[in-house]
């Protein structure tokens, strides 16, 4: 053979490799793959269970079978919405929907129901609910979870900040009154900034739990929230409008300007704040 | 001859009748379950439950499914809370079995034995009585499950830091018809 021509071989045989791999491997990741185990009504595995699954947009199908562990494993799907279907002897066929994305990789467990009419106990399949409300998911729960813990942290915070809060109420009048001092201003400074920090701390964990879509909200939660658009505003201008008026009264100067809205709107947010509280406490 | 044939008739009827072949369908349903706090009583109601009964060879088998999320208490924070202390995102499918002899059927007191599944755990309750009262082809069953929040390993939900009762007793109201 002609060394030249071994090398032209080589090299085109290279070429064709590097040309095709790329296409292949982009065709595999496109594929979809789902795969499961199929069990009875008592948790048993159930082998020999006939599978297809049928692409909802093209028609297309394909069929497979549990093995003696009850798993299936249909490989090569293209990414779409499927039907797909469940049979085997001695259960109640057993009908889901499943999409697929581009490349998935996606579990699903079936569980079928013995055939009604032999005088066997009913199981959840014969009573009809939809796969995907007595399906467990595991990743809900955990948002569940998060959103729980953030509100349970927002509760105890609110609470804590009601004493700051009402510290600072009265130590307004060493502040502000006809006995007021520099360091009752300072004191009631000190309570006020700490009551802020404290309520968007509070604030905080309320705005970061995690919603759950789909969920209307209902109940005395509606007031709760509308108060917090009082405030929650109020929270943030009280102690600036308490500086301007800190900063007055220490230059000897009455209090004037917008910082005499200070007390109005302290005492304001804390009655919103108030109101906030009772109207989780109390049932409506 | 003919006394002979009405004695047998006699004889036989009270075990066919327990051996008939029946199937029962739920009809409509509301399970309401009630919460203690000190500061006000709840309550979640569900009308979405489901049910089959398959009685056969003297044995009666019961099953009613409810979904956790179709728990309604008219505050949508009150019930996402439930919803997570239960795990009922994890868990969502509450499912009370029941079986019986068909002759225990029918008292109007049912006594019944009761094994729930609800937020992973299954447990069962003994001789829980169900109040009966039949119209028509309609059996309406009615009662009280003395369900606890430490029977299911459920942490007692809490508001402004004060846990909820332990008890969380589920009162059943259910219309049952032949299939």
């Amino acid at each position: 053979m002609n060394p030249k021509n071994t090398k032209y071989s080589l090299a085109s045989e290279i070429l064709f490799v590097c040309l095709a791999i790329p296409g292949s491997l982009g065709a595999q990741a496109s594929r979809a793959t789902l795969s499961g185990t199929v069990t009875g009504p008592e948790g048993a595995v159930v082998a020999n269970a006939k599978i297809s699954i049928k692409n909802v947009a093209t028609g297309q199908s394909s069929e497979t079978q549990t093995n003696s562990t009850g798993q299936y494993n249909l490989t090569d799907l293209n990414p779409g919405d499927y039907e797909i279907s469940i049979s085997a002897d001695g259960f109640t066929a057993k009908a889901a929907k499943v999409t697929l994305a581009e490349g998935a990789r996606q579990t699903m467990d079936l569980a079928l129901s013995a055939t009604s009419g032999s005088g066997a106990p009913p199981t959840l399949g014969d009573l009809g609910f939809p796969a995907e409300q007595s399906k467990g998911n595991a990743q809900e729960q955990a948002r569940l979870d998060k959103r729980s813990h953030m509100l349970k942290m927002h509760q105890r915070l609110g609470l804590i900040t009601m004493a700051p809060l009402l510290a600072t109420l009265l130590t307004s009048n060493g502040a502000a009154g006809r006995k007021s001092s520099l360091s009752g201003r300072e004191l009631h400074g000190v309570l006020g900034g700490v009551t802020a920090g404290l309520y968007l701390t509070t604030a905080y964990y309320a705005i970061r739990a995690t919603t759950v879509p789909g969920t209307k909200t209902r109940g005395p939660i509606v007031l709760h929230k509308a108060l917090a658009f009082i405030h929650g505003p109020g929270m943030v201008l009280t102690p600036i409008l308490g500086a301007m008026a800190y900063a007055q009264r220490n230059r000897g100067e009455k209090v004037h300007g917008i910082a005499s809205a200070h007390s109005a709107v302290a005492a304001v947010t804390g009655v919103a704040y108030g109101a906030a509280m009772l109207s989780v406490m109390i049932k409506f | 001859m003919n006394r002979k044939l009405l004695m047998a008739v006699l004889l036989l009827a009270p075990s066919t009748l327990a051996s008939a072949d029946s199937q029962w369908v739920l009809g409509q349903s509301t399970l309401t379950y009630h919460v203690s706090h000190p500061l006000h009583q709840s309550e979640g109601i569900s009308h979405a439950a489901r049910g089959k009964g398959v009685c056969h060879a003297g044995q009666c088998d019961f099953l009613v499914a409810v979904p956790v999320k179709s728990f309604d208490s008219g505050d949508s924070n009150r019930d996402l809370h439930m919803l997570q202390v239960t795990r009922g995102a994890q868990f969502p499918m509450l499912t009370v079995r029941i079986g019986l002899p068909d002759a225990a059927l029918a008292p109007a007191t049912i006594l019944c034995d009761l094994e729930i599944q609800f937020a992973g755990q299954t447990v069962r309750y003994k001789q829980v009585p169900f109040q009966k009262a039949t119209q028509g082809n309609e059996t309406r069953i009615s009662g009280t499950i003395p369900a606890t929040l430490s029977d299911f390993k459920i942490d007692p939900p809490s508001l402004l830091a004060v846990p909820v009762k332990n008890e969380m007793p589920v009162r059943v109201e259910m219309t049952w018809r032949p299939l």
